[in-house]
């Protein structure tokens, strides 16, 4: 089962903003990945699925029901973490999360509690007087105090220390056990790599690829680095499925895709001195992308 | 009626300090009646030797102002009814724009609440505050009054007189509203409602004074004239039925521009 459809989604602002023709599904048990840059559109497709800004054309169906007309009805199930979160200044923690848990009709106490401990977040303390971080915390206890069954993440872990984002991690997995769906949007690509099962990868406005994580750096791309006696033209290496080709004195290296073989070939012709063959990390594979705009 | 009371406590500190401030004007007005009406004669003829421009701009009249009623209408009132507009329109201005400022927004939107209820909320928030502002002022103000009249005065008047400042500050309130779901965001609420409210302020003297009768439908300070009240023990139906038909306006224009309305990322 889908649990977001979106189809054909556009919203144009005045400016050169927005996003066009946007299209992707996110099954139901999934970790779904959504990379782009600053300022490529992925803020605008979430706020755009949450109905607090409404598409130019285009819809979004969550849990099979159609996002404006039942918002109300479906945010009943989401919880959503912004990029950046700023709360009423003058209430303390747990006030906040307290009037936060009021508008769902179920008792998340407990709820509070467990997410505060996990997050070692001390809920008597005033939200004005809490770092980034911790604010942060009280972000990610707001989106999962009413255990959601579509969590949405707007580059949940800035300003999240390290052991805090492995914490907030486990706990994203966990509910995930529990079925939970997650939408997680980043930049920053090792967490993405590390978390979702697919990944859609959004350039200014457009989605560029939709692929699964271990289907886009398995069979895709190997990164290849060698080191030559003499100097090598780089028109040697013309050769298809070699690409970011770069050569550097008597350093070349590049991405490859395709047959193995035929780049063995051509490199056992050549007098190496020393030679890397890595599987490239999703950050190789995303400049690809964005370079080639494939 | 969680929004409802949220709301209600973030404005609670600000309701009760402006209720204290109308309340204080009042007295501070108030202390020079005794005075004046005991000298009412002296005082007539001080009066008289501004020039009449003047006078009428302030909303003197020299034949009413040494009875309590016509000092409090011409004099105290003036300065309440100011002051409370201002708040009004503070509340009016804020309540949907301070969730954009205060980057609150992503948070109440994101809950399975409608905007209309949330609209709805804040409004009814907004008019209880001015409510209990009211209340107390009222209550304050009648009291001043028995401490510093001369002779016996009618108590309906002077409650409906008191009771303009409620009339006034709601079509402020809703002013507010009207500007803060139109304007994407507003970064400080003050100037905007200061300025409106003294803009406003300004026509009514203006308008006063060269006795010109077209301004009263702009300016909500010239809808409930204290003369009239005093001498019909009544409100002008004309504007009642005025104010009504723009708080039933503003109700549909907030309603409409903010459930369509994009917000924004900050």
């Amino acid at each position: 089962m889908n649990v977001i459809e979106i189809k054909n989604l556009t919203k144009t602002y005045g400016k050169s903003r927005g996003i066009n023709d946007i299209s992707f599904n996110v099954e139901e048990g999934e970790i779904f990945g959504f990379i782009g840059p600053n300022g490529a559109g992925k803020s605008t497709t979430i706020r755009t699925m949450l109905s607090l800004i409404y598409p130019t054309s285009g819809s979004v169906s969550i849990f099979g029901k159609d996002g404006i007309k039942y918002s109300e009805e479906i945010k009943k199930e989401i919880g959503y973490l912004p990029s950046e979160v700023f709360y009423y200044d003058n209430m303390k923690v747990i006030d906040l999360l307290k009037y936060s848990a009021s508008f769902y009709k179920k008792d998340c106490k407990k709820r509070i509690y467990e997410l505060a401990e996990a997050m070692n977040l001390d809920l008597n303390k005033k939200i004005d007087d809490l770092s980034f971080g911790n604010k942060k915390k009280v972000g990610i206890v707001q989106g999962l105090l009413h255990e959601p069954k579509l969590i949405i993440l707007d580059e949940p872990t800035s300003g999240l220390d390290p052991l805090m984002q492995q914490k907030f991690f486990e706990l994203l997995k966990e509910e995930n056990k529990k079925g939970t769906t997650i939408l997680f949007s980043s930049h920053i690509l090792s967490e993405v790599q590390k978390m979702c099962d697919r990944v859609a990868i959004i350039k200014e406005g457009s989605l560029i690829k939709l692929e699964k994580i271990s289907t886009l750096k398995e069979n895709n791309h190997k990164s290849f680095k060698i080191e030559t006696k003499d100097k090598v033209d780089m028109n040697y290496f013309k050769l298809d499925g070699i690409s970011n080709l770069e050569v550097k004195e008597n350093m070349v290296s590049f991405l490859f895709r395709g047959n193995v073989n035929l780049v063995m070939k051509k490199l056992a012709t050549l007098e190496l001195s020393n030679i890397w063959i890595e599987e490239p990390d999703l950050e190789e594979i995303f400049m690809h992308y964005y370079e080639k705009g494939e | 009626m969680n929004i409802f009371f949220h709301e209600l406590k973030a404005y609670r500190k600000s309701t009760i300090i402006w209720s204290i401030s109308l309340v204080v004007i009042a007295l501070f007005m108030f202390s020079m009646f005794p005075s004046i009406s005991k000298d009412a004669d002296n005082f007539k003829k001080i009066l008289e030797a501004y020039p009449p421009v003047a006078r009428k701009a302030l909303g003197l009249s020299i034949d009413s102002i040494t009875s309590l009623l016509g000092f409090y209408s011409s004099l105290v009132l003036l300065y309440v009814v100011l002051c409370g507009a201002i708040q009004a329109m503070n509340i009016g201005t804020s309540i949907i724009s301070k969730e954009v400022r205060e980057k609150t927004a992503d948070f109440l939107l994101t809950k399975p609440v409608k905007r209309q209820k949330i609209m709805t909320s804040k409004l009814l928030a907004a008019v209880t505050s001015l409510m209990i502002t009211n209340i107390i002022y009222i209550a304050g103000a009648s009291l001043i009054a028995q401490l510093v009249k001369n002779k016996a005065f009618d108590y309906k008047i002077f409650f409906l007189l008191s009771l303009t400042l409620f009339l006034v500050q709601i079509m402020f309130m809703f002013l507010g509203i009207v500007v803060s779901v139109s304007v994407s965001k507003i970064k400080s609420v003050i100037p905007i409602s200061i300025s409106t409210v003294f803009g406003f302020f300004f026509i009514d003297m203006i308008s006063s004074a060269i006795g010109d009768n077209a301004t009263r439908y702009i300016t909500p300070f010239k809808y409930y004239d204290g003369a009239y009240i005093i001498k019909n023990s009544a409100y002008e139906i004309k504007y009642l039925l005025i104010e009504i038909i723009f708080i039933v306006a503003s109700i549909l224009v907030s309603y409409i521009i903010y459930s369509k309305k994009d917000i924004h990322a900050v």
